[in-house]
């Protein structure tokens, strides 16, 4: 599915921090909000159209439409952290952002072993969860063989 | 693009950009009479008013093309930002041309629409000092009832440019921008003579 090592860590926290649940950003908040900011694009709903490939590699069409929360801040000594992330929720948009700029600055491996480390694995045992749970369900089709010849 | 350069646009974006579109419809559909803009945001080099509209008009599918004297890294970087819009260097390409008060005496180059679609001409947008220290002029024509006096510092070379592109339907229709504040000059606006 994800093949991690193709990914840059930047693009990897950002991923993480998208999947994230707000409330499990939230015990955060205060360590990311304590810092002079700006709002460069303040959180804004919009919509994008998804595209897909039939296998993944056929002729591309449109899936549909989707709702997006992008954030874009600026921190006082000049970085810039974006988010982008699925839903409608602007507190959790605008915290990725504030996360995204911290990652970047001078103690990224705090940011990362504090934050990024245990949401990655959160998600990964709910990912590992629900792939049990589906693959329990799983059904093998097979064909019974005709007389023919 | 340099993130560093980044400044926040819009309060509100969505209704000041619907404040910035309205201003400018008002100000073709009633050319010589100043329209203000007070919420637009500044942006070094760029007036708010003339900001506003770049913010307002400007998206992916509008190219712009940038008079040297506003081709600063921190206004490519905002525009490319906040609208998206591709900038060009060819004239004939450009949607919309951000121009200074230095850059009207050559208008040469820029679409004039053609018969079919004079629609798709590009629209000038002319940053000034201010709107109101020129020589008078009397406007006459679509939107103005009998005669308006306009007095935009405006170099007379921009006039005998103006008249010589000038090709009904055809043309190009000019916004002026100054601080806070903006007129409109349609193509169908004709200058009559010099109010003392």
């Amino acid at each position: 599915m994800e093949n991690l090592m193709s990914l840059s860590p930047r693009q990897h926290w950002i991923g993480v921090l998208a999947r994230a649940r707000l409330c499990e950003l939230q015990p955060h908040a205060d360590a990311l909000r304590d810092v002079e900011y700006q709002l460069i694009r303040a959180p804004e709903i919009g919509m994008t159209l998804v595209r897909g490939r039939m296998g993944g590699n056929g002729a591309p069409f449109n899936v549909g439409e989707m709702s997006v929360t992008r954030c874009v801040v600026r921190l006082a000594d000049g970085r810039t952290g974006y988010s982008y992330l699925a839903g409608r929720d602007k507190v959790h948009a605008e915290l990725a952002a504030l996360a995204d700029a911290h990652l970047q600055g001078t103690q990224p491996s705090l940011w990362l072993s504090e934050l990024i480390t245990s949401l990655a694995a959160a998600q990964a045992e709910r990912r590992a969860q629900k792939e049990a749970d589906t693959a329990a369900t799983k059904v093998e089709f097979f064909t019974l063989v005709r007389g023919e010849n | 693009m340099n993130a560093q350069l980044l400044q926040p646009a819009f309060v509100d974006p969505v209704l000041d950009a619907q404040r910035g579109f309205r201003g400018a419809l008002k100000a073709l559909a009633e050319p010589g009479l100043i329209q203000s803009l007070p919420a637009a945001p500044s942006l070094e080099g760029l007036a708010p008013a003339t900001y506003a509209l770049c913010l307002a008009l400007l998206d992916v599918d509008t190219p712009l093309w940038l008079a040297p004297a506003f081709d600063t890294p921190l206004i490519r970087a905002n525009l490319a930002f906040h609208c998206g819009c591709p900038l060009t260097t060819r004239r004939e390409e450009a949607a919309f041309a951000l121009l200074g008060e230095q850059d009207l005496s050559d208008l040469g180059g820029f679409d004039h629409g053609n018969d079919r679609y004079p629609d798709q001409s590009c629209t000038l947008l002319v940053q000034l000092p201010d709107l109101e220290s020129g020589t008078g002029l009397g406007w006459r024509g679509p939107g103005i009832e009998t005669v308006r006096r306009v007095s935009l510092p405006l170099p007379h070379g921009f006039w005998l440019e103006r008249q010589r592109l000038e090709a009904f339907p055809r043309g190009l229709d000019v916004l002026f921008a100054a601080a806070h504040q903006l007129i409109g000059l349609p193509r169908s606006t004709r200058i009559a003579e010099e109010l003392a």
